[in-house]
């Protein structure tokens, strides 16, 4: 009897409009406390969708749930409108909190393990290695390895059999600068292959870097929920940031404070930054400061960042 | 593939086969020792056929914390190195993760009876016992009572997930805490043979002490009911672990 999974599969590129993952009123609760409540959003084929929260937002949580290794205390989800199960679960590469492998077999074995569950071809393991720079160290055993190369060795079995659907937990975790420059190129790589990728990240500039979409969880509950320019262009902050420089900064500074509709002006590191009301404009800006009498050497709009839209959502305490 | 290259897996082989044989030769020299009243004063020899099948069986009954501990190792294994969560993820359902388990232990039952299979054929020979397949069922009781053993351990290892614990009461109940239960039970309480269907006792009663079950003057079960007992600890050991696997978080 064929697969219906795998039929979804066959005319997964001809669906454009459908939900790769749709998640419908999702709480776990453990105990007192509640991990995730009332979690609903769909990932839209061929986006990396980040989902975004501090440690213990319940990202992780909600992972477990759509892959059954965490039961939810109630809701549903579907992998490409079908309810989740193990079929499913081959057809998508996984990389779920840490690297979860055998400690006393090889980098190739522990891969050969994974390609026997998924069903999927052990030819694949070195083109696997080879793309996370690991094949060199194929035979060495799981416990030699460094964390960034336990981490690299779970993204290569996410990719046996290319799979067109990706989850991420954490995936740059315990990479050197460079070890995260290139699984985010890699990531993106895969996004222009046309991959879903479902990525969850407390790391803001990742997931600005990376994500199409962005889903804000905070104590288990979705704050937020569109593609990266939605959410960040969804603010009750209207507010512009502007950094400028002159010859003399002195009298641009003095001059500044006179500049209808300043909120806030602050100096660092050579450059001025002013915040103003949400009408004032850079030329306006520039206007001004010509006409009395300052000729300006830098003049830039700042582009408010996921990081400012996090923080108004979440809030500055640490305990979010 | 994930125990082929398990060294503990390998040593614990390599030392159960080396206990069984071990056991056997020792206790044969003890035999060899006593004197002829004491042998012909209230034994048979139970290094002669058919005998010799029991003897066999009752020794590696001490043996069986070995397979025991090695399957509480390998499951406890899992959850330290969360595989258990990453098979799932891989695409193995829960209930194939637990069959694989329950295969492997089947395995471990068919190789310990096939082993004790060759050790009472190899003893047999080297005490020049003539050969004779009565008294064979003991072999299948061996069957039997490492199922009830690794099982027992199994179900410790899945329900309370840690090595230590699991493997300190799979060997503190085994060894010293059951025994003073049964002993309570028949000879305290004068409930025997109520004692005898202890988790583990039960299928140990399979097994008459080759030396000193004619001294015990203790009221014994019959077979079907000993069978019976093993058979309803093992479907319960299964039961409550595919239950814990199956419902809860991993």
């Amino acid at each position: 009897m064929p697969n219906p999974f795998c039929f979804f599969l066959t005319f997964y590129h001809y669906l454009p409009l459908m939900s790769i993952l749709s998640v419908n009123n999702l709480s776990k609760r453990y105990g007192p406390i509640q991990a995730l409540n009332n979690v609903s959003f769909d990932v839209p084929k061929g986006s990396t969708f980040g989902i975004l929260g501090p440690n213990g937002s319940g990202k992780t949580t909600l992972l477990g749930i759509v892959m059954d290794i965490i039961k939810a205390t109630s809701g549903n989800y579907n992998w490409l409108g079908q309810p989740g199960s193990e079929e499913q679960r081959k057809q998508i590469g996984t990389l779920l909190e840490t690297p979860n492998f055998y400690h006393y077999l090889s980098g190739e074995r522990n891969l050969k393990i994974a390609a026997a569950i998924k069903g999927k071809d052990p030819a694949d393991i070195p083109r696997v290695l080879q793309i996370v720079n690991l094949f060199q160290r194929k035979d060495s055993k799981f416990n030699t390895y460094s964390l960034g190369m336990k981490q690299r060795l779970a993204i290569a079995s996410t990719l046996l059999g290319n799979p067109d659907i990706l989850v991420f937990d954490e995936p740059t975790n315990g990479l050197d600068p460079a070890g995260i420059a290139e699984i985010r190129e890699l990531m993106k790589q895969l996004n222009r292959e046309g991959k879903t990728i479902i990525m969850a990240s407390h790391i803001l500039d990742e997931v600005e870097k990376v994500c199409t979409h962005v889903a804000i969880i905070q104590k288990g509950v979705l704050k937020t929920i569109g593609t990266v320019s939605e959410v960040l262009a969804t603010t009750e902050d209207t507010s512009v940031s502007i950094e400028l420089a002159a010859e003399n900064m002195s009298v641009l500074e003095s001059t500044l404070r006179q500049l209808p509709g300043l909120i806030n002006i602050v100096d660092s590191n050579g450059v001025i930054q002013i915040n103003c009301e949400g009408s004032v404009t850079a030329a306006q800006v520039n206007k001004w400061c010509f006409e009395k009498g300052i000729v300006l050497n830098q003049l830039s709009m700042k582009r408010k960042t996921l990081e400012k839209r996090f923080l108004e959502i979440t809030g500055t305490q640490s305990d979010r | 593939m994930k125990l082929k290259h398990y060294r503990a897996f390998k040593v614990f082989g390599i030392l159960y086969l080396a206990g069984i044989l071990g056991v056997l030769f020792i206790m044969n020299v003890v035999y060899s020792n006593l004197s002829a009243v004491q042998i012909t004063g209230f034994l048979e020899n139970p290094f002669a056929y058919p005998a010799i099948w029991n003897t066999t069986g009752w020794c590696n009954s001490w043996l069986l914390f070995f397979p025991g501990w090695l399957i509480i190792n390998h499951c406890v294994n899992e959850f330290n190195f969360k595989t258990h969560r990453q098979n799932i993820i891989d695409g193995w359902s829960r209930a194939q993760f637990i069959s694989a388990k329950l295969i492997l232990i089947l395995a471990f039952a068919i190789v310990i009876t096939l082993v004790n299979i060759l050790a009472t054929i190899v003893m047999g020979i080297s005490l020049g016992a003539s050969f004779s397949f009565e008294g064979f069922e003991s072999m299948a009781f061996v069957f039997i009572q490492s199922l009830v053993y690794i099982l027992f351990a199994f179900m410790l290892a899945i329900v309370l997930r840690k090595s230590g614990l699991a493997a300190g009461i799979f060997f503190l109940f085994g060894l010293i805490f059951e025994i003073i239960i049964v002993q309570l039970i028949n000879r305290k309480f004068d409930l025997a043979p109520v004692g005898f269907f202890m988790p583990l006792q039960v299928s140990d009663e399979l097994f008459p002490i080759p030396f000193l079950d004619k001294v015990l003057n203790i009221k014994k079960p019959a077979i079907w009911a000993l069978l019976l007992g093993c058979t309803t600890y093992c479907s319960a050991y299964i039961y409550f672990a595919v239950r814990k696997f199956k419902h809860d978080d991993l």
